[in-house]
């Protein structure tokens, strides 16, 4: 019997059905209770949250999908020296980034360029990186995979890798439903894994859908500052309108980095950076595209007395009088400070899903 | 047997699904689309300064590679039969593999050739294939290295002006993430193509499609290498070697 659930998958898999809408569905059958199963997991979307921007129905996570993303997600095989996976510098516990380097660290304690970021909600964001190089989900590993200050490795010699391995040819069958491994199913297994981590359980996720929390009148008043003086960017549920600015900050050696014009060739784009969305800000520290700032309180600093001019400076940060930076009063930065915490998600940080060990 | 059954339910399945093809699939035959570059309908001749554009300048190519993707089929009455889109990825190497190869294709009469240059970013990567295509491209080096796309084209050579010293030159041209599509759909008509059924002979059909090199420098818009010799991520001029090369390519019968 134990054949009947690759049938069942691969119906599930290439089958006609055009509709997803059943994504609770489980794949597997009264019939076959003792069999391995492929369940489709639960991708729901919060109720305060936006429409995913990720096709859920076109790559949909399933049990099996999750599992093999997972460890391709932590496996140090996938890069040249056999040690950086991906989750060297995506650590679950500061959501997915890392906290002892300022910037990545690559292969052979080769230094990266920018400050690894956050891995949440993924499933709802346009663009992705820092300057949007990777406009989906499925290419963005592309880029940590090959840069040689990163993982360093070809992703034909990772499918090598994968295929010369003892587990993975199965677990990829059992993910996909028939053999293979490829370069595309290895995309979405990891993207599978990847989407999952929705970090919807925060204090202030609670708030929004009316939960029974309630916020201090700190952070209350920081709620407000925010409303009136970050959300303009920082906009929406997840803290971001996904948009590429100019934020002041000096380009600087050794990076040089001009940011969005890289991937544009614009110079409209030359320094801007992808806002990012706030989401757990309080536990992934050092902060900016190359983690020069080392706390909320000095970013709040550098928001109102540390900018510096440039031609593509957003004009929002243009003083009436000439000078640059945003006017928040010190007691503001007090309450802001307070607001952005309630954006920490203990419930995703210790999720069990997405653990290492 | 457990592989019998599973094949067996696939098929079915494939059968069921396949419900936009008339009912008596005719049977399938072969394709062979062999790409020549020429200049003057003369085949390449690498890395000598052997030509000269309209601006005049000399230049030789060192190395031409580029991507044509999603191959159509039109038949004599406007229908399409489109290849499967996951196999319809190849890379044309002028100093390694120039042809595609295709197979299954239902034999019929066929009046024009549709394909992509470069990489459709709407099919990207949603429809299977092109994270398929990956490895094969990156070992060509068409992968930007800092980006997670593709280069539809990387020409290079050197060139030189008024007899002076040679200088190298580089066009790499794909899609600037999301802000900017230079993939271009090409449709080239050719007379009465039949496609035969294979069964028992090895019929294979073959069409020599033409890509007119020249045309890269001088076609809708004209490309001095004095004027700009590195062409890479270039919201100016990506665009105007895009739609130039769409203009390139024909069919010789």
């Amino acid at each position: 019997m134990r054949y009947l659930k690759y049938i069942i998958i691969i119906f599930f898999i290439n089958g006609c059905s055009s509709d997803s809408s059943d994504e609770n569905a489980i794949v597997s059958t009264d019939d076959t209770p003792a069999t391995v199963t492929n369940a489709l997991l639960d991708f729901s979307v919060p109720t305060n949250f936006p429409d995913a921007t990720y096709s859920i129905a076109q790559n949909p996570p399933t049990e099996r999908g999750f599992e093999l993303g997972k460890k391709l997600f932590y496996d140090g095989q996938l890069a040249s020296d056999g040690v950086v996976s991906c989750g060297f510098c995506h650590i679950q516990s500061f959501a997915f980034t890392h906290h002892t380097h300022i910037t990545s660290h690559g292969v052979d304690g080769r230094i990266g360029t920018r400050n690894a970021q956050p891995l949440h909600n993924l499933a709802f964001m346009n663009e992705f990186t820092w300057d949007g190089a990777a406009a989906f989900l499925d290419t963005q590993p592309i880029i940590p995979l090959t840069a040689e200050v990163e993982m360093n490795e070809t992703i034909s010699n990772v499918i090598s890798k994968l295929e010369a391995d003892d587990t993975y040819p199965t677990m990829f069958y059992d993910a996909f439903g028939s053999e293979g491994v490829t370069a595309e199913r290895m995309f979405k297994a990891l993207s599978q894994f990847m989407v999952m981590m929705v970090s919807a359980n925060s204090k202030f996720d609670k708030w929004e859908r009316g939960e029974a929390v309630t916020f201090t009148a700190q952070e209350e008043a920081g709620r407000i500052v925010f409303d009136t003086k970050c959300a303009s960017c920082h906009a929406g549920t997840l803290q971001t309108d996904q948009s590429y600015r100019n934020n002041g900050l000096a380009m600087v050696d050794p990076f040089n980095d001009i940011g969005r014009e890289r991937v544009t060739g614009l110079p409209q784009d030359h320094l801007k950076f992808k806002v990012p969305s706030l989401r757990n800000i309080e536990i992934t520290f050092p902060y900016m595209h190359d983690g020069r700032i080392a706390t909320l309180e000095d970013v709040l600093d550098f928001y109102t007395d540390g900018m510096v001019d440039s031609e593509t400076l957003d004009e929002q940060f243009r003083r009436d009088d000439g000078t640059l930076g945003l006017d928040i009063t010190p007691e503001e930065k007090v309450q802001l400070v307070a607001f952005l915490k309630t954006l920490t998600d203990n419930d995703f940080l210790e999720d069990r899903r997405f653990a290492e060990f | 047997m457990k592989k019998l059954i599973v094949l067996c339910l696939l098929v079915s399945l494939a059968i069921a699904c396949n419900n936009d093809e008339s009912t008596n699939t005719p049977t399938p035959g072969s394709l062979n689309l062999v790409f020549q570059n020429t200049i003057d309908a003369s085949p390449l001749v690498m890395n000598d300064l052997v030509y000269t554009n309209t601006s005049n300048e000399n230049y030789g190519i060192n190395e031409l590679k580029y991507i044509i993707s999603n191959i159509t089929l039109i038949r004599l009455d406007d229908t399409e039969y489109i290849y499967p889109v996951e196999d319809s990825y190849f890379l044309i190497d002028e100093e390694g593999n120039k042809t595609a190869s295709l197979v299954n294709i239902p034999a019929d009469t066929y009046k024009a050739i549709k394909f992509g240059f470069g990489v459709d970013p709407t099919k990207y990567p949603i429809e299977s294939g092109t994270l398929n295509f990956v490895p094969l491209a990156e070992e060509a080096d068409m992968l930007w290295s800092w980006s997670a796309g593709y280069k539809f084209i990387k020409f290079e050579g050197n060139y030189s002006v008024n007899s002076g010293s040679e200088i190298p030159f580089l066009y790499h041209v794909g899609s600037h993430g999301a802000t900017l599509d230079n993939y271009k759909e090409i449709i080239i008509p050719v007379s009465n193509m039949v496609i035969q059924s294979n069964g028992e002979n090895d019929n294979i059909t073959e069409r020599n499609i033409q890509f007119d090199i020249a045309k890269i420098f001088d076609s809708i818009h004209t490309l001095s290498l004095e004027a700009k010799n590195e062409i890479m991520v270039d919201p100016e001029n990506a665009p105007k070697i895009a739609e130039n090369i769409s203009t390139a390519f024909s069919i010789s019968e």
